[in-house]
């Protein structure tokens, strides 16, 4: 049992982390494709700048270093990594009796640096380490939230948010790369790489299938491989069992977001690389997204925003 | 402090009254209580102990006890100042602000119990009608309503000074939702890692048992047949300033902390909603002001409580601690009267005193006010927080009689005091120690027992000189150590 805004406000942090962690990966891959002066890298900007939602600006792929400053320190900006960890902390103050004084912390100190009035200046001194260390702050967040705060309902809503978030990032990415919209191939090495690292991928995909990198090993890796965490199916698996546990604490009546969920689980797990190639990537990939925004929705009537007249004693 | 002691100073600080000083008697030398203290401190260098207060700085800033300070572009976080010296206070001196805080909450107890029934102390004439009955804290909803055992003020905060002569006086008893509980157990946490040797060799009496003795106390108050009572806390939310103590609070004593907006009200029952459906609350710590908790009986414009929370509380589903309209015994003019209300009550002296209050009100007190408004601390009935008062020796002559005009346009509103020199205590300034005023605010809870946490919040004046220890005028913090005898080791 817990307040229904407590519950909003964990799921929220999950998922404002997730996309803070996603945007800084995404500089951080394009920043250091933009050192080599390929042609390849140009497109890299592009395919970073689109899965973040930014329609094809093509000015702005141009100065790869100005979009990246921006993505990472914009206050103004909503989507910006530093909006989204000030609304992260600021979910996570209205919610202080519930997370651990551990994982406030680490929180708290990522706040900090962020909103330091230095940011920038240690942003332009070495993009690189600075991303690579908020990176490294937000894994720490994890690893406290997992290591101290109990793993019952409120660790749960946490994580939930965590993994519909980042379903969602890995799908707009692979929707940027393989959908219908893509107007080129990924024919470059560099940009299969590069691919590959913003979904934190690259390591894990050599350990499969060796350094013969090719598209469609990648749509297949990043789509349904099992045990790699960033993998939709794997997303989805802990969507779903996060959420049976949490619809377990409730007398559910309605058909929940576990039912859906366990669908989209299904449809991920049974699913084929060369089926969902000859039906086309990009159909699959909405069908994906959609899902996963049902899930969301679902999550809200079922937890949050439910109607009062349904639990009222007569 | 022995007695002889005591005797010498008081016979020493004639005329212009010297404050008393916390570490020192007026020779100069350390007082016993302070020997170890004062020890540690000479084998630091001012570098070591900077570096101390920096650890205690950092300490706050990460565990985000803080308050948000608004700017023009940006607004930047800062913590309240703290200093890392710590007050100490003697065993026996304890055992007299402890018995006496408890002898004054049971009589202000029985004093709300009294005006929101039958009003015997008023048809006896002790207090004056009018006075109680027209403070703008007197709730008339809470007429004739039951409270379990009698305890209208579950958490009370009361802020004591002491005099130049060594002993503490009560400046003001704060019944409604005082604040500041936080601060005392987080400086503790703070100055165990500052001190950690001197504290082990102090013998300091623990105050980690606070949440549980609250959380006993709010249990205490629900009815009897509900077997294993909701708890939870309600806060106006997250910009409030003392939002940290909420969560703080909640955090420590495992319940919710809800706000107005997580609460429905049906049937006359309280429900808080929560992730598998509503859920039943038996008991309010509420850390909203009256006006606020119920846009239907108090303020309606008021988006804080929850519409039907008073008239749920009335039909006796839900207790709200502290209950409505305690205000009016902690009223700064009721507060002269609290001597005679102790006395009325429980046919006792009041143990700890009270300062000599001037109530503008009477006539021939507004004179002696006005003729000698250059002495007096002026203080508005309604006002908290070090606003609307005049600190008569730090005065200009324009504030003196801006402040004159308004006495004689509404004395009602006014009361007067001596200024007292605040005690002084060692401070960490920069990098050197000076002596600041400070106060002393311990916490007693009131349920079906009271308690007296051994420990309290001490407040600085750090503005050199000053005796305004709030901290929206320049006030900071330090811990307070209360020491043991020897014979009781638990609180």
């Amino acid at each position: 049992m817990m307040l229904a805004r407590v519950a909003d406000s964990l799921y929220w942090i999950g998922r404002y982390v997730e996309r803070a962690e996603h945007l800084c990966r995404l500089s951080d891959v394009m920043l250091t494709a933009t050192l080599d002066r390929t042609e390849s890298a140009s497109q890299i900007a592009r395919i970073a700048l689109a899965a973040v939602g930014d329609p094809e600006d093509t000015a702005k792929a141009r100065s790869p270093y100005d979009s990246a400053l921006a993505l990472v320190l914009d206050k103004e900006d909503p989507g910006s990594v530093a909006s989204s960890l000030a609304l992260a902390r600021e979910n996570a103050r209205q919610v202080r009796d519930q997370i651990t004084t551990e994982t406030w912390e680490r929180l708290n100190m990522i706040h900090f640096r962020m909103t330091d009035p230095h940011a920038a200046q240690s942003f332009a001194g070495g993009s690189q380490a600075f991303l690579h260390d908020t990176i490294a702050d937000l894994h720490l967040f994890k690893g406290a939230a997992d290591a101290t705060m109990s793993h019952g309902e409120g660790w749960r809503f946490l994580l939930l948010g965590v993994y519909l978030e980042r379903a969602q990032l890995i799908g707009a990415l692979l929707e940027v790369c393989f959908g219908e919209k893509s107007k080129r191939v990924l024919a470059d090495h560099a940009a299969q790489t590069s691919l590959l690292r913003m979904g934190c991928a690259l390591e894990p995909y050599l350990r499969v299938y060796t350094a013969d990198i090719r598209p469609d090993l990648i749509l297949e890796f990043l789509l349904l491989d099992e045990d790699f965490p960033r993998s939709m199916r794997f997303c989805t698996a802990r969507i779903e069992e996060h959420l049976t546990s949490i619809s377990r604490h409730g007398e559910s009546e309605s058909p929940g977001p576990d039912r859906l969920a366990g669908r989209l689980r299904a449809r991920l797990q049974y699913a084929d690389i060369e089926e969902v190639q000859a039906g086309g990537a990009s159909a699959f990939l909405t069908a994906i997204l959609d899902e996963c925004a049902a899930v969301h929705k679902a999550v809200y009537e079922a937890f949050v925003a439910y109607p009062l007249e349904q639990h009222l004693p007569a | 402090m022995a007695k002889a002691d005591r005797e010498d100073e008081a016979a020493n600080a004639a005329a212009p009254a010297l404050p008393y000083d916390e570490m020192r008697s007026i020779d100069g030398t350390v007082r016993p209580h302070y020997a170890a203290l004062a020890a540690r401190i000479e084998t630091l260098s001012s570098e070591e102990l900077s570096e101390r207060q920096r650890t205690l700085e950092r300490f706050f800033l990460l565990q985000g006890i803080t308050f948000t300070v608004y700017g023009a572009e940006s607004s930047t976080e800062r913590i309240i100042p703290t200093d890392l010296l710590p007050r100490i206070i003697a065993a026996e001196e304890w055992k007299t602000i402890e018995t006496g805080l408890t002898q004054r909450l049971k009589a202000l107890n029985m004093f709300l119990a009294d005006i929101y029934s039958g009003q015997q102390i008023l048809m006896d004439g002790v207090v004056p009608r009018d006075l109680v009955l027209g403070a703008p804290s007197y709730q008339r909803e809470m007429q004739n309503l039951y409270v379990p055992h009698q305890a209208y003020a579950n958490v009370c905060g009361s802020d004591l000074i002491r005099q130049p002569d060594g002993a503490f006086a009560v400046l003001e008893d704060n019944l409604r939702v005082p604040s500041g509980v936080s601060y005392m157990l987080a400086n503790r946490e703070a100055s165990k890692r500052v001190f950690p040797g001197t504290f082990r060799g102090a013998g300091v009496r623990p105050i980690d048992r606070y949440p549980d003795l609250l959380l006993t106390t709010l249990k205490s108050m629900a009815a009897d047949w509900r077997p294993n009572p909701q708890v939870v806390v309600l806060t106006p939310g997250v910009y409030n300033s003392a939002y940290f103590e909420h969560a703080y609070l909640a955090r420590l004593m495992g319940v919710p902390l809800v706000e107005g907006r997580d609460l429905v009200v049906h049937d006359n029952m309280v429900y808080m909603r929560t992730t598998t459906g509503l859920r039943r609350i038996d008991v309010i710590y509420r850390r909203v002001d009256d006006d606020f908790i119920d846009p239907l009986t108090f303020r309606r414009d008021s988006g804080l409580g929850s519409a039907g929370l008073f008239n749920a509380y009335r039909a006796g589903n839900v207790v709200i601690c502290n209950a409505p309209g305690t205000g009016v015994a902690d009223d700064k003019a009721v507060y002269a009267y609290v001597p005679e209300i102790i006395k009325y009550y429980l046919g006792e002296d009041a143990i700890l005193p009270n300062i000599e209050t001037f109530l503008c009100r009477e006539p021939a007190q507004l004179s002696h006010v006005l003729a000698n408004l250059d002495k007096f601390v002026v203080k508005a009935v309604g006002a908290s927080g070090g606003y609307g008062m005049l600190v008569g020796p730090h005065s200009t002559k324009a504030q003196q009689d801006e402040f004159a005009a308004a006495l004689k346009a509404d004395p009602n509103n006014y009361i007067a005091q001596p200024t007292i020199q605040l005690s002084t205590g060692p401070c960490l300034i920069g990098n050197d120690i000076e002596s600041r005023h400070v106060d002393l605010r311990p916490f007693i809870l009131s349920g079906e027992k009271i308690v007296v946490t051994p420990g309290a919040l001490t407040r600085v004046a750090l503005r050199k000189g000053s005796l305004v220890v709030n901290s929206s005028q320049g006030g900071g913090s330090k811990d307070t150590w209360v020491l043991t005898d020897g014979k009781d080791l638990h609180p």
